[in-house]
């Protein structure tokens, strides 16, 4: 069915999207489907987002005339009584110019000069008649970049034809991007897939929050009981797993290096991220106040030294003991029954055995400088599963991380040396960091919204975007999305698009764990896809690949 | 039979023209005659100059007189007076025929003529060379289905039975078939009246 037409244009518009009339079977057609309509000069490029089944009479669809009929007379009537409409979502158009053998193909080369045409925005719509087709692996190079060119990262495939579609891995760095997906659904391996792109890109520096421990080392699939290969096994050189805690075993694997958490390192404000974690009171604010300026940069270690006893005085009356946390208050003029209910709640973090007083290396700055020399560093939680643990490091650290880049930036703007280089954090389970509540006070909603400025951008990974704050979603630029079920996922992931209607039931009816609807406005256009499968083959095309020769020249300029 | 064959074709004489109009006109025929047309029979009146008009029977009608009343009514009719009364009758047999087309300097054309065929011009059956050449196109079909008054379906189903017994292409049929769809097919009733027709014939 290659370059053949499927229908023509019978109608529609710009707003209500284009109707197509369907001249095959609709079973040669799917919803999602990636359409081109050619039209006069034009090249429209759109996206099926519905089939609808039509009759010239109902009378005609109501009737089951091949009872009645014989088949060669059924089957004609059918042909043209009973039919199937497209509803096509225009999304770019593209001038091709006049035929090359028109008299006029002269004048237009002449008019456009240098500047070959590009897909823009669609801003008019194809004539009626206008023949339309399933897109060929041309057509989707035109859009989504040539498989092969430097930068461009195969994703995944179209469903119909299996033609492969790219993102731009330059354009993906430079903005804020989001995985998707109910649980099942494969982000996974999808984030896994992105990062090895990325690593294997070499243009910027991964960090990735792995609190499931699933990235570094080799794992086993929870669902298939397949080995799946990690990170670190592929890119030994280039990635450093981190594990949390000293002695933690990751995996059974010893991890290249440990975190750990110097007292000194945690703000009175990392303390109040984790309000909702901890069930702290109201009054917690002045009581960290207090502790701040009592003890300064070290008020951590100085509140965990804290006791809670009471001493008896000669005439029988109970007293705080020295050093207790009622002394101190007494002694800041802090509510002592806050200031105690504070200290018994932080008794959780004093516990932590990765906070020490004095960590046997600066492991924050071991992290900064291996992303700052190119390498990929994976965070793996071990044993130290829970949100708390989650909440505090990864806000903790990316802000550590955060203020070494914007002095690095800063650095840069002024001699004009020394680019930072630029930085993806990944983040697991996003919305725990970035919900209504957190979003406001955590370092990644800040990063988020600078986007580029400080060459720091998120790639968050959520099965409930709907959670997730709405000034951070509508910051990312690439969305790829599995199968949502819930109503207000699939609302929070369309936000600020156009088309949401169209796209809604698409999300709906993906296939679980094979297909991704790539969108949002760092893509050219919304496409559903048969997302690229982690495995042997994977690995082999990603890191087997020999670079041709013409490549190499036309990247050299050549 | 005592078919009269023109001098430039095969062409069975069936009658001659009692009256009619541009859309339509009426012959009127001998008993004896009758065993050629057929309901759904294209037919032709040739006028002089290579012009002629096409049309299909789709009626066929034997008006009683007030000798057959009296018959009717008579006890021990002997075959003799029943064919004395068929072949003398004085009221003729009548054909009603649609037009569907004319031939004017060798061109057929599936429109209506320009001018009717006139009282008491020969009405012929059409040979397969006219057949053929009339039926080559189908734009005719627009006219019988759009005609009134008339039973569309069984004129449709019988005229494309008796073409495709006489047409060597055996997709004509099909061909016919999807024309007749394409023009019926915002007329639901009436189109299955037809392929209601055509399916009992298939």
């Amino acid at each position: 069915m290659a370059d053949q037409a499927i229908g023509y244009v019978v109608g529609g518009g710009l707003k209500e999207n284009l109707r197509v009339r369907l001249m095959v079977s609709p079973h040669e057609v799917q919803e999602g489907a990636f359409v081109v309509i050619e039209s006069g000069d034009f090249l429209y490029y759109g996206l099926v987002t519905d089939l609808q089944l039509g009759a010239t009479d109902p009378r005609f669809a109501d009737e089951q005339s091949e009872r009645r009929l014989p088949a060669a007379l059924a089957q004609a009537l059918h042909g043209q009584t009973l039919f199937t409409n497209l509803e096509v979502l225009p999304a770019l158009m593209l001038e091709r110019g006049p035929d090359p053998g028109a008299p006029t193909y002269a004048d237009w080369l002449q008019r456009i000069g240098d500047q070959t045409p590009r897909p823009g925005p669609v801003k008019t719509v194809p004539a009626h008649h206008a023949e339309v087709r399933l897109a060929q692996e041309g057509d989707i190079a035109e859009i989504f970049g040539k498989p092969g060119a430097r930068g461009n990262f195969v994703i995944g495939h179209t469903r119909e034809q299996s033609h492969p579609v790219c993102v731009d891995l330059e354009r993906l760095i430079q903005r804020s991007s989001g995985i998707f997906g109910a649980t099942g659904t494969g982000k996974s391996f999808l984030t896994r897939v992105m990062l090895a792109g990325l690593i294997q890109y070499n243009k910027a520096s991964a960090l990735v929050f792995d609190m499931h421990n699933e990235y570094g080392f080799d794992d086993t699939a929870s669902d298939t009981g397949l080995r799946v290969t990690g990170l670190r096994s592929k890119f030994a050189a280039k990635v450093r797993v981190v594990g949390l805690g000293a002695g933690t075993l990751i995996r059974d694997n010893t991890p290249d290096f440990h975190l750990e958490i110097a007292e000194s390192d945690i703000t009175t404000a990392d303390i109040e991220l984790l309000t909702r974690e901890l069930d702290l009171k109201e009054t917690t604010p002045t009581t960290l106040d207090a502790l701040w300026s009592t003890f300064k940069r070290n008020w951590f270690g100085g509140f965990k030294a804290m006791n809670q006893d009471q001493v008896t005085t000669e005439d029988g009356k109970k007293v705080p003991a020295s050093g207790s946390v009622a002394a101190w208050a007494n002694a800041s003029g802090v509510n002592v029954m806050a200031a105690e209910a504070l200290h018994s709640k932080l008794r959780r973090l004093f516990q932590k055995p990765y906070i020490v007083e004095k960590p046997a290396a600066d492991s924050i700055k071991q992290v900064i400088d291996a992303l700052e020399a190119g390498q990929h560093v994976i965070l793996s939680f071990g044993k130290y599963e829970t949100d708390l643990d989650y909440l505090l490091v990864s806000n903790l650290l990316t802000r550590r991380i955060r203020e070494a880049w914007e002095a690095r930036t800063n650095a840069f703007r002024s001699s004009g040396k020394n680019e930072p280089r630029q930085l993806v954090i990944v983040l697991e389970e996003a919305h725990k960091l970035l919900n209504r509540e957190m979003a406001r006070q955590t370092t990644f909603a800040t990063i988020a919204r600078e986007l580029r400025k400080y060459y720091v951008t998120l790639l968050i990974i959520d099965q409930r975007p709907s959670q997730i704050h709405d000034e951070v979603m509508s910051q990312l630029g690439t969305r790829i999305s599995g199968w949502l079920g819930d109503d207000d996922d699939i609302h929070a992931v369309l936000s600020g698009l156009a088309g949401r209607e169209a796209l809604r039931g698409m999300l709906s009816r993906l296939e679980p764990k094979q297909e991704v609807l790539l969108l949002g406005w760092g893509v050219p256009m919304p496409l559903p896809l048969r997302s690229r499968r982690y495995d042997d083959a994977f690995w082999k095309e990603l890191l087997g690949a020999k670079r041709t020769k013409e490549q190499n020249l036309k990247e050299l300029g050549f | 039979m005592p078919a009269r064959a023109s001098s430039q074709s095969t062409a069975v004489e069936i009658g001659r023209v009692l009256r009619g109009g541009t859309a339509g006109f009426v012959a009127g025929c001998r008993v004896r005659e009758l065993e050629a047309p057929q309901f759904g029979a294209l037919v032709k009146v040739a006028q002089g100059e290579g012009y002629e008009v096409f049309g299909l029977i789709h009626d066929i009608h034997i008006d009683d007189d007030g000798l057959v009343r009296q018959l009717v009514t008579a006890e021990n009719i002997t075959p003799e007076v029943m064919a004395d009364n068929r072949e003398r009758r004085i009221v003729p047999i009548e054909m009603s025929v649609l037009t569907v087309g004319y031939r004017q300097g060798g061109q057929i054309q599936h429109a209506l003529p320009p001018r009717p065929p006139l009282s008491l011009d020969v009405v012929q059956l059409c040979d397969d060379r006219d057949l053929r050449q009339f039926t080559e196109r189908l734009g005719y079909l627009r006219l019988i289905v759009t005609a009134e008054e008339i039973p569309i379906g069984e004129l449709v189903a019988a005229h494309i039975r008796q073409i495709q017994a006489r047409r060597t292409d055996p997709g004509w049929k099909a061909l016919a078939s999807q024309e007749v769809i394409t023009l019926l097919r915002d007329d639901y009733p009436t189109l299955m009246s037809v392929l209601g027709a055509l399916g009992a014939e298939a």
